[in-house]
């Protein structure tokens, strides 16, 4: 039997985790053009589309998709994309990546290129667009301090939507399995009485989270367009 | 300078001098704080050579030198931007080992040549100088992005083995990294990076195409004319416009 105290802590301290978190709303789709599926011992790259495309994916919601796709017993085997493009340079850096799958016949001609993706066993090249933006805010607060203390007041509140879009690029069939889109919309405040009270929405998080589980489904299931 | 030191450390308001000391001590906090508000903020990057991995494309079949220029190896540079942040970026050789591994990578042999060193005397099928035109960055504040963006415009002037001029070409590289909340110059060091890497990636794909430096290792083929700075850096740009589009 738990302590009334204890269980009194525990209450307030999931209160205040839920009280903590904004609101999010999000959606997920995606758009098969082939079947998909994947061995034992198969990987997959995650990849940011090229910045000289103007993409900003952030490099650290790339790392949260991989973390989040490797995550588990029925985790996927994810090579980080900084190895990949080490092992294949130069032909995935920014300049030189392909940018559609007609390319891919030729850049799989290329010295050494189709043995170093077969020697990893890579069947799947992942190409993430989208980002993370502050879309809306508004409110006031004031923080003071003087030599008799300090404080904040007003209320402040702002929405942040994440757009992300991942194109699957199947290396066997040398063509696109689909695309898998998340977007994402969080509002966050932070009411000020003195002490500020942050509630804050984790838009990118969900949306990282979103996408991954999603991009695991649409790989593993052995699905057929 | 030791003594120094050991009076601020035991300052006692025994006497004149000591007063002064103390006075002194006291005021150091007030003074740096003046000193950060009247300056801004500066940041200053010291950056970790680049490693360039070996590159999945056939070698060049000549033997080439590289002239080094002395600013390769140490390369600071400032920006300072009014009323902002003042941005210090110290590439130190950075800019010496991206060719040195680069070229490694590149041809079959690569001779250093120094600044004194008669190229006609060495085994050498081509020469080639780098240089820096241009080395800029854009900060979050100057791009109103999450982002840091550097440019880099190397010039790789190259010469036969009789010592003429048979290539001008310029190579502008760009690099862009986002910044995390914690470390913008990490993000900063990594756009420096990218751009470097770009330049590589440029150099390995049209090097050849854009100075015809393979040919002058083919004694028995006439080499290229030599022909003007000018003509070569539009032939080049013509090339890299093909190359984007």
């Amino acid at each position: 039997m738990m302590h009334p105290d204890r269980t009194l802590r525990l209450l307030a301290s999931l209160l205040a985790i839920i009280a903590l978190n904004g609101c999010t709303t999000a959606s997920v789709q995606d758009v098969r053009q082939s079947g998909t599926g994947i061995k034992a011992g198969e990987a997959v790259v995650i990849m940011a589309k090229s910045y000289h495309l103007g993409n900003e994916t952030e490099a650290k919601y790339i790392r949260c998709v991989e973390d989040s796709l490797a995550r588990g017993t029925k985790g996927l085997r994810v090579i980080p994309s900084a190895e990949f493009v080490d092992l294949l340079f130069p032909w995935f850096e920014p300049r030189t990546a392909p940018a559609e799958t007609k390319n891919l016949a030729k850049l799989m001609n290329r010295p050494g290129v189709a043995e170093k993706i077969a020697e990893q066993k890579i069947r799947y090249i992942i190409w993430l667009a989208g980002d993370t933006e502050k879309v809306a805010g508004g409110g006031s607060l004031s923080c003071a301090a003087g030599p008799g203390g300090g404080g904040c007041f007003g209320f402040a509140w702002w929405q942040k939507d994440a757009d992300y879009d991942a194109s699957v690029w199947d290396l066997e069939g040398l063509e696109s399995a689909g695309t898998v889109s998340t977007d994402v919309s969080g509002k966050s405040f932070m009411p000020a009485l003195v002490i500020p009270l942050p509630f804050i929405a984790r838009t990118q998080a969900k949306a990282c989270h979103t996408l991954a589980d999603q991009l695991h489904s649409f790989i593993v299931d052995e699905e057929t367009a | 300078m030791t003594k120094g030191r050991s009076d601020i450390g035991i300052a006692q308001p025994t006497n004149a001098t000591g007063r002064v000391y103390l006075n002194t001590l006291k005021s150091i906090p007030l003074m740096l704080l003046l000193a950060g508000l009247a300056g801004g903020c500066a940041s200053s990057v010291t950056m970790v050579p680049p490693t360039i991995p070996p590159p999945l494309t056939d070698k060049i079949p000549i033997s080439v030198g590289l002239r080094i220029p002395a600013n390769f190896n140490h390369f600071v540079h400032e920006e300072s931007v009014f009323g902002r942040e003042e941005w210090s970026i110290d590439l130190g050789d950075s800019n010496a080992a991206l060719f040195k591994q680069l070229f490694g990578h590149m041809f079959d042999r690569v001779s250093i040549v120094g600044a004194n060193d008669d190229p006609k005397l060495m085994n050498i099928d081509a020469l080639v100088e780098p240089t820096i035109d241009a080395f800029e960055f854009s900060t979050p504040g100057q791009s109103k992005t999450q982002a840091f963006a550097v440019w880099i415009r190397y010039r790789l002037k190259i010469y036969d083995r009789e010592g003429n001029l048979v290539s001008n070409w310029p190579v502008s590289a760009y690099g862009k990294s986002q910044t995390t909340a914690m470390n913008k110059s990490d993000a900063l060091q990594r756009a420096a990076v990218l751009a470097m890497r770009d330049a590589a990636a440029l150099m390995i794909m049209k090097l050849d195409e854009a100075t015809g430096i393979g040919k002058l290792g083919d004694v028995a083929t006439p080499l290229p004319d030599t022909i003007s700075g000018d003509e070569v850096q539009s032939s080049a740009l013509e090339g890299q416009q093909d190359d984007a589009s």
